[in-house]
């Protein structure tokens, strides 16, 4: 077994083998799939969260779309999946299936109320399943039901309300999953604290629209000829989902752990959602794609990361990226450079220069013969987009060299 | 012939391509195809601007997709190369033309008809291009084929694993579509035929007669039965499938040339039955001038290739031929060619058993248009023409392999272009 580290972590008292769990969604649906899922390596599970079943819950049909970028699939994902259409005494066998089963791995159940009477008997039924954790979802954006998910989510008032019933009808750890559909998702966070809860997992899906169909002019999914704003998640939404991780671990009043989520599928995914401050992770759209065998390699990854730095727990390194990430008006704009060029690997495409006249400084002009951008360094803008179309890499052709006292540059006026 | 590229497969192709500035492929392609542009409007989702660039100048763009040595044209100076391999320009413009027959988009048009005639003798690729060009010009354009259907070398002789009849006939239908007249069993008969196409109100007539005379080595035991040229198998191969598997099944069969007619010949050999397949060449597998990946798949298709083997004659019984008499050669100083010469071994003479021979050592015009009085052509049969295209007679082109000899497909391509545009300016006094 190539993990060489403890990769075990505790967070708000229960420890977790591993950091890598399962979120709330198709892929922690039954508690056979899950069982499949821990087996593989997953550490823990947000269960599919389970409402009361007083309101039957029917998903809508398709209920996903893929969103692809050129020829890589599923570069995002957008569903319309609701919570979970099985009834609750199922869901609470599977819970203890699993608690009975591996109960050295954690079960979270995610948990939504139609009311708060509904909040505080599923926390209730939940906790004598066994479940370790409760995960409060205030954040699914496309329910059927109207005024629950993203919508309390969005009332403020309700996190801490819904928050507050459960908290004083378990002793379990409770967590508040955010949506980031909100303008700060630091308010909804510190409402949920206020209500009580232990931590915060984050984020949900992002509202979206992943495409529009070019002959019926509906959107996709197309749900009986029509389409909804609805979650979009995967690889496309990491940047979002490390910025509000960030946001919510650096909150001078929060101070609530976190669980992060949004787009993870490689173990560098993973390490950079701990280094801006998540205790503990949540994959689906990565499984969706791909299944449980991934987390093999995130595993793997993590320890092998851990030995090259020498970290011996992964607590060593939650939120170790978190004093570098400041407000713009920090920045050191004295610093100024060029992009830098080794054109002995050159291989003479001339897209470096064709976005250089387009989008840049216009300091490359083109040496036809020798097929060759010709650099003028007084005019580079160091903004770097020849280096982001270069498809010479590893090691990049084109590197940021810093030039110490080079004056920021600047066009002159059109003639 | 196998199967195309998908959607999918070729979004994939697509997206490897690094979108140059001033590509080298566009610059390396004989028919002036613009692959850097049609590459990038696919890439872009923007496929009919792809067809209709892949089109605009090469009427055969899904013959030429198939056919081209494109590793050694378009894809020569290809960028991706520096990353790992060149981008499949030839599949992709086989996919982009597939794809406009599946989508019934045609890019396009006759011009506004302009009231003048056009002639064109011989329906191969040039005679096709040429026709092609002036329709979109608003000429009435009448191609006259001396064979049953439209096609030349391309229907006639390439086997049907290179260019299969279905999908070139795809191809010719979109210049019928175009309004080109097809005059087929029609034979230009010399001088005489020319003056009355002219008096019969066509403004000019382009020679696209192609090279249809096989080169015969003229070796001694040459006249034995069972010795042929590669034009005869190749188009009997078409014509009459029958015979061919009665010539060659469970027959030892040699093949002489190491160009692409002689892989077709070999290939074609192979499949109607011949028990083992020898290609007997002088130089060595390096030099063969055929495509490069050609030769591999021949090989991979279990032929045997004989290198450094120099045939001196053949030896036969009851006028049947059984053998080939050969040498070894070793390679010595470059020729003018730059290949190396073969040269004898002594003492190496032995003979290589074979129930067939087929010589394909090369094509040439021959006798196609001698007799044309008033045309000046070369020894090989080859007519002389201006850089334009125009023969020593007014008002007459000609162009691809009547003028160049046996070449490659887009040589054709871009010559009949470049007479259209020659026969345009000379009808209505451009510059």
């Amino acid at each position: 077994m190539p993990v060489t580290k403890d990769l075990s972590i505790e967070m708000c008292g229960v420890r977790f083998p591993n950091p890598v769990c399962l979120s709330s969604s198709p892929v922690s649906n039954t508690g056979e799939m899950v069982g499949r899922s821990f087996d593989a390596g997953f550490g823990g599970v947000a269960f599919k969260t389970i409402g009361k079943g007083d309101i039957k819950i029917i998903h809508p049909a398709p209920r996903m779309a893929g969103y692809d970028y050129g020829n890589k699939k599923l570069v995002g994902l957008q569903n319309v999946e609701q919570i979970s259409d099985r009834p609750l005494d199922h869901n609470l066998k599977d819970i203890q299936y699993l608690k009975k089963n591996w109960p050295d791995h954690v079960v979270i159940a995610s948990i939504m109320g139609f009311s708060n009477d509904e909040w505080r008997e599923l926390a209730i039924a939940c906790e004598e399943a066994g479940a370790d954790m409760l995960e409060l979802n205030f954040s699914c954006p496309h329910m059927t039901v109207e005024g629950s998910g993203m919508k309390v989510g969005q009332a403020f008032d309700l996190v801490e309300k819904f928050s507050a019933t459960v908290k004083a009808a378990v002793k379990i750890p409770v967590l508040a999953k955010m949506t980031p559909n909100v303008t700060d998702i630091t308010e909804p966070a510190l409402s949920a604290k206020k209500g009580g809860a232990d931590g915060l997992a984050a984020i949900n899906t992002v509202l979206g629209l992943t495409g529009v169909d070019m002959r019926q002019f509906i959107p996709s999914p197309n749900v009986g000829g029509m389409g909804a704003y609805s979650g979009y998640s995967g690889p496309a939404v990491k940047p979002i989902g490390l910025r509000a991780i960030a946001q919510l671990a650096q909150h001078p009043e929060l101070g609530l752990p976190i669980s992060g989520m949004g787009g993870i599928e490689t173990w560098i995914d993973a390490v950079e959602y701990l280094l801006l401050g998540s205790t503990t992770l949540q994959i689906t759209s990565g499984v969706i794609h791909y299944g449980y065998r991934i987390v093999e390699d995130i595993l793997e990854g993590i320890s092998y990361f851990m030995e090259e730095h020498g970290f011996d727990n992964v607590s060593d390194f939650v939120g170790k990226a978190l004093p570098n990430v400041v407000s713009t008006d920090n920045f050191d704009l004295s610093r100024q450079g060029i992009a830098e060029y080794n054109l002995d690997r050159c291989i003479g495409c001339g897209q470096c220069h064709v976005v250089c006249q387009d989008a840049g400084g216009q300091c490359l002009t083109w040496d036809e013969g020798k097929r060759l951008p010709v650099m003028d360094e007084s005019r580079c803008l160091a903004c770097m987009i020849c280096s982001f179309v270069c498809p010479v890499s590893k090691p990049p052709m084109i590197t940021y060299k810093e030039i110490p006292g080079k004056p920021e540059v600047m066009p002159t006026p059109s003639e | 012939m196998e199967l195309g590229y998908t959607y999918s497969q070729a979004m994939t192709e697509a997206a490897r391509c690094l979108l140059c500035h001033e590509p080298p492929c566009s610059a390396g392609c004989p028919a002036n195809t613009d692959p850097g542009k049609f590459i990038r409007q696919l890439r872009f989702s923007n496929l009919k601007g792809a067809i209709a660039t892949m089109y605009r100048n090469n009427i055969l763009a899904a013959s030429c997709g198939v056919l081209c040595p494109t590793c050694t044209l378009c894809a020569s100076g290809c960028t991706a190369k520096g990353l790992d391999r060149p981008i499949d320009i030839g599949g992709l413009q086989r996919f982009l033309a597939e794809h406009s027959w599946e989508i019934g988009f045609s890019p396009l048009e006759a011009g506004a008809p302009n009231g003048q005639k056009v002639a064109v003798v011989g329906s191969g690729p040039a005679g096709l291009m040429c026709a092609s060009e002036l329709v979109q010009q608003g000429f009435a354009v009448t191609i006259f084929e001396r064979l049953e259907k439209p096609g030349g070398v391309l229907r006639h002789l390439l086997p049907e694993h290179r260019l299969s009849a279905v999908f070139f006939d795809r191809e010719v239908k979109m210049l019928a579509d175009l309004g080109v007249e097809f005059k087929c069993n029609e034979t230009i008969a010399g001088r005489a035929g020319l003056d009355e196409l002219l008096a019969a109100g066509y403004g000019a007539v382009y020679l696209a007669t192609g090279a249809w005379e096989a080169m015969r080595l003229n070796l001694p035991g040459g006249e034995a039965g069972g010795v042929k040229g590669a034009i005869g198998f190749l188009a009997r191969s078409k014509s009459d499938p029958g015979a061919v598997t009665a010539e060659v099944k469970g027959k030892q069969v040699a093949v002489i040339g190491g160009g692409d007619t002689a892989m077709d010949v070999a290939v074609t050999a192979q499949r109607f039955g011949a028990q083992d397949v020898y290609v007997l060449y002088r130089r060595s597998y390096g030099q063969m001038p055929g495509d490069p990946e050609e030769k591999l798949e021949v090989m991979q298709e279990g032929i045997h290739f004989v290198m450094l083997t120099q045939p001196l004659g053949y030896e036969s019984a009851n006028g049947q031929v059984t053998g080939v008499k050969v040498l070894r050669t070793r390679l010595g100083e470059p020729d003018f060619s730059g290949r190396r010469t073969p040269e004898a071994i002594p003492g190496t003479e032995h003979v290589l058993p074979a129930d067939v021979v087929v010589e394909a050592v090369g094509l040439k015009p021959g006798k196609g248009l001698k007799g044309f009085e008033g045309l000046q052509v070369d020894t090989s049969g080859r007519v002389i023409v201006s850089e334009a295209g125009e023969t020593d007679i007014a008002n007459v082109f000609a162009g691809g392999d009547a003028v160049r000899g046996a070449a490659l497909i887009s040589h054709a391509i871009g010559d009949g272009t470049k007479a259209a545009k020659a026969i345009v300016n000379s009808l209505q006094g451009g510059e």
